[in-house]
């Protein structure tokens, strides 16, 4: 990539009395291809190339990107990005400081067998038309079918001018497949491998080992058979989260309230701040001794893998909640010295090279215990057993949530019963995770989100939870 | 930009397309960010780019190249007519759009926000947050962002379609949060403008930190269904989950609420929504659509009654019901520049975006409204939003940013935040009361609007 550029634009940052300033030099393959109703309705390529500028002048900072990635434009950017500077030095109380870091110079690519940007279109459809054909067979009342593929690819180059140089090549890759049954005015959607789609970062192998249109016959089915299946009335019981659920409670009841921007308050306009207020570090019981949560970049199956963050801090494995105590944050270098912390967890990440990094999840792991999925549910004497997101919201501190499922099962005397629809269930994030008592090790499986939306403007960054099938005692749950 | 596009267009022809549409775009844009009282962020950002849709017979491919550094020309031509040959046919598709008399919205561009300097939104920003530390020293933290900029795109086809816009936005949005000892108190307002100068920075800096003040210490509330006065922020997720109804899209594939109610009396009759580029009370003054059709009003409700008139189509959609695009297609750039438009994506067929809906206002005040409330809550915001139920439209969310009760026609107080599980539908059958002002929020312009009956569900703790 343009390293020449990149050491144009801090050279001339520096002139211009910057303290520091980084370049980040990205160039982004974003592959979509959709099936639906029996047509291709997606298929596109978008390729995203440019740069973006930051740099610290008098303790504040200043933040430009384009497009345009040439000499000429570099040098406009530049001294955009310093008049910027200077410009939110008029209303800054305290300097800007960066945790003290080693300038790595590295570079690092996902592993894979296949890339997914080499796999003929031509075969990506036969595999996604094969699979949304099964699931439209199924029934006359499926009035809406579709499966989805998607590869990225992000090159990206970060120099800083304390000498760090990292280069690295991140893929990820995916799908996901769904649809609604309707009847009378009533919809049920079902989805597979979960409704936002799984993905890893991974070559085309991990979109293989989805076997879509070997799945398609039983989310038709299952879709059908909900129209038929009975509601819950409100009450509290023992409610079992399977991992393609538990994956979203993890992420916005964990993920998203250990994030330290937040509970700093420079979200506060946008997305929210936390309950987890600095006063808790080391002191607060999150969770039951069964929760044990990490932040991990080396996880390199997860979207959050890869070699370095944003800062350029080096992949690595953060206890974020351990034995249920709340033991640390994620952080960036500017986060982690403002609070005080010894080092930065490495969740700084920028969408695009032109966006501005903040601090974001990389993969929040549920570590398990010793259970098997099958003992918790025969374990289990009365509850019920929820599956796929189909809903969720959660207020602005993280503490009050409310998801829904698109399945459901009755517990009844450590078997699967009967079948539930519109399954919601609702809680306080501490009390909640206070009554987890079970996690299984024998289901842990990678999940990702590839839109998970912060900042402002927004950016849409992957992230991943690796988690299993757990179970949480005396729950409010209920069908809508 | 024009040339641009149809040389995209010659250039996709030539190498073998039957059919071809291209699109080049430009948004430049900065966005100062600004929390605990003091800007953290500061940006902007210039990016260019070219979509290609290549058609094959009746196979459709297309590319996107976000950058002006390279060759994006050659690269997106090629790959969109790569793709057009290997996909299978679309059986709906007839044609791309022929070409329709359109013009430019005056006053559209202002190039004073276009170009804003970096001091002059620091100084409206230092200028916020002085007004609201101003109302009282239990003002702990002011929050939010101002962002400035233009965008600009072309669209052309081989049918002769040749149309192009630009346009200026600017955004404020601030949240104020006080503290005298207890649980903080947010607030929240925000405006949006064609022109910079219309943002009075200092006004809503004040106005927000008086509601956060009187958000202090509040007391708890039972769920129940109460009347509730929707405040700007909370009536717009309210309406935009309605007006995806309206979409073409939604609509064909059964799960729109108008295809169970047409020309029934589904909303209350004070009710009437239109989407219109040109009415001067909306934000976006773009008179195309991403298809470079004229975009066209369409009557949404009329006196709380929808009809088929009511559905907005692009030319993928209209066709399969023989009609004609409404000019309702995604717009390559977003709407505001919270959200960056190099992740905007365009489906190979269909897309449905509205972009201008404004809903017709009553003749309250919001003290009228609150002086004809027996028992009721008034509402800032809702968050985090949950479509349970497509086709009743039932959402679940929670209250934020300032939630009061009011009793016997006065505000009591401040009380915390609730979680409401309500069908749209349902709340919107009942309206005693719409205000006379209306306000500019994100896509959509509109007034506070008072409904009966608001279901709540749940409590939190603050």
């Amino acid at each position: 990539m343009s390293f020449e550029l990149g050491i144009e634009g801090l050279e001339l940052a520096s002139r211009l009395e910057a303290s520091y300033s980084d370049i980040r030099i990205g160039d982004v393959y974003d592959r979509g291809i959709q099936v639906q109703n029996g047509s291709v309705s997606t298929a596109q390529t978008i390729r995203t190339g440019g740069f973006g500028v930051r740099v610290l002048v008098d303790g504040a900072w200043g933040f430009a990107g384009s497009t345009d990635l040439t000499s000429d434009e570099v040098k406009v950017i530049t001294e955009k990005a310093i008049k910027i500077a200077k410009a939110s030095k008029r209303v800054r109380k305290h300097n800007v400081e960066l945790l003290p870091s080693k300038p790595n110079k590295g570079s690092y690519e996902t592993p894979m067998k296949t890339d997914p940007f080499n796999v003929d279109t031509h075969d990506i459809i036969e595999v996604l038309m094969k699979a949304e054909r099964t699931i439209s067979d199924q029934s006359p009342l499926i009035k809406s079918s579709s499966a989805f593929f998607r590869a990225y690819k992000d090159k990206k180059l970060l120099l800083t001018s304390e000498g760090a140089e990292i280069e690295q090549e991140i893929t990820w890759c995916g799908g996901r497949m769904g649809c609604i049954a309707l009847r009378s005015g009533e919809t049920q959607p079902m989805h597979y491998p979960d409704r936002r789609g799984r993905y890893c970062t991974s070559g085309y192998e991990h979109f293989e080992s989805l076997d879509f249109p070997g799945e398609a016959e039983r989310i038709g089915k299952e879709a059908v058979a909900l129209l038929d299946a009975d509601k819950l009335t409100e009450h509290k019981t023992d409610l079992i989260l399977r991992h393609d659920l538990l994956m979203i409670q993890v992420h916005e009841s964990c993920g998203h309230p250990t994030e330290l921007d937040r509970v700093l308050g420079t979200e506060a306009d946008s997305a929210g701040t936390s309950f987890v207020t600095p006063d808790k570090l080391g002191k607060f019981m999150y969770g039951s001794e069964a929760m044990n949560l990490v932040a991990d970049s080396t996880d390199l199956e997860g979207m959050g893998g890869f070699g370095y963050d944003d800062d350029g801090i080096p992949a690595k494995k953060t206890h974020l909640i351990k034995d249920g105590k709340f033991v640390n944050y994620q952080s960036s270098r500017e986060t982690a010295a403002e609070f005080g912390l010894e080092e930065s967890s490495g969740g700084s990440r920028a969408k695009f090279a032109f966006n501005l990094p903040l601090v974001r999840m990389t993969n929040i792991n549920l570590i398990p215990s010793g259970w098997k999925w099958e003992e918790i549910i025969e374990d289990t004497k009365k509850g019920v057993l929820m599956t796929q997101t189909k809903s969720n919201s959660i207020d602005d501190l993280r503490l009050s949530f409310l998801f829904g499922a698109e399945m459901g099962w009755e517990i009844k005397n450590g078997s699967k019963e009967k079948m539930l629809k519109n399954c919601i269930y609702t809680g306080i994030t501490p009390e909640f995770w206070r009554s987890l008592d079970a996690v299984s090790r024998d289901d842990w499986l990678m999940h990702g989100s590839a839109q998970c939306g912060k900042g402002m403007p927004s950016q849409e960054m992957p992230c991943g939870h690796r988690v299993s099938t757990a179970r949480f005692r005396d729950v409010r749950v209920w069908s809508e | 930009m024009l040339e641009i596009a149809e040389k995209l267009v010659d250039e996709t022809i030539k190498k073998g397309a039957d059919q071809a549409e291209a699109v080049a775009f430009l948004t430049d844009n900065a966005l100062t960010r600004f929390a605990n009282s003091q800007i953290h962020q500061n940006i902007a950002s210039k990016i260019g780019g070219i979509i290609v849709r290549a058609v094959v017979g009746k196979s459709i491919g297309i590319a996107r190249v976000n950058s002006l550094g390279f060759q994006p020309e050659k690269e997106a031509v090629e790959q969109a007519l790569r793709t057009a040959k290997l996909v299978p046919p679309d059986k709906h598709f007839k044609s791309l759009p022929t070409p329709k008399e359109w013009s430019p919205i005056k006053r559209a561009l202002d190039p004073e926000t276009a170009d804003c300097p970096p001091e002059v939104r620091a100084d409206a920003v230092d200028a916020l947050i002085s007004e609201a530390h101003s109302v009282s020293p239990v003002v702990k933290a002011v929050a939010g962002y101002i962002s400035t900029g233009m965008n600009a795109f072309a669209v052309a086809n081989s049918l002769g379609v040749s149309a192009q816009a630009a346009y200026s936005l600017a955004n404020l949005s601030t949240t104020v949060i006080s503290e005298d000892g207890g649980r903080p108190s947010f607030s929240k307002k925000g405006d949006f403008s064609r022109r910079f100068k219309d943002l009075d920075a200092p006004s809503i800096g004040r106005e927000t930190a008086e509601n956060s003040v009187k958000g202090l210490n509040p007391s708890k509330l039972s769920p129940d269904v109460y009347e509730a006065i929707l405040m700007p922020l909370a009536a717009n997720v309210v309406l935009s989950s309605v007006a995806e109804g309206f979409a073409a899209t939604t609509w064909q594939s059964g799960a729109s609420f108008v295809k169970h109610h047409l020309d029934e009396q589904v909303f209350d009759e004070k009710l009437t929504v239109i989407d219109d580029p040109r009415d001067p009370r909306t934000i976006l003054a773009v008179p195309i659509d991403g298809e470079g059709v004229p975009k066209r009003q369409v009557k949404l409700i009329t006196n709380g009654v929808v009809s088929e008139d009511s559905i907005c189509y692009d030319s993928f959609m209209a066709v399969r019901e023989g009609k004609e695009s409404t000019g309702h297609s995604l717009l390559p750039l977003e709407r505001s520049f919270e959200v960056p438009s190099v992740a905007r994506t365009r489906p190979t067929g269909s897309q449905i975006s509205l972009e201008n809906v404004v809903v017709s206002p009553g003749n309250s005040t919001v003290e009228e409204m609150i002086a004809e409330t027996k028992r009721g809550v008034l509402v800032t915001q809702f968050h985090y939003n949950a479509m349970l139920s497509v086709t009743d439209l039932i959402i679940s969310g929670i209250t934020r940013n300032g939630l009061f009760l009011i009793e016997d026609g006065e505000v009591v107080g401040p009380v915390m935040n609730l979680r409401y599980t309500e069908s749209m539908l349902s709340t919107l059958k009942d309206i005693p009361l719409i205000s006379k002002e209306l306000n500019r929020t994100q896509g959509m312009t509109l007034p506070i609007i008072k409904v009966s009956k608001f279901r709540f569900t749940g409590v939190t703790e603050y």
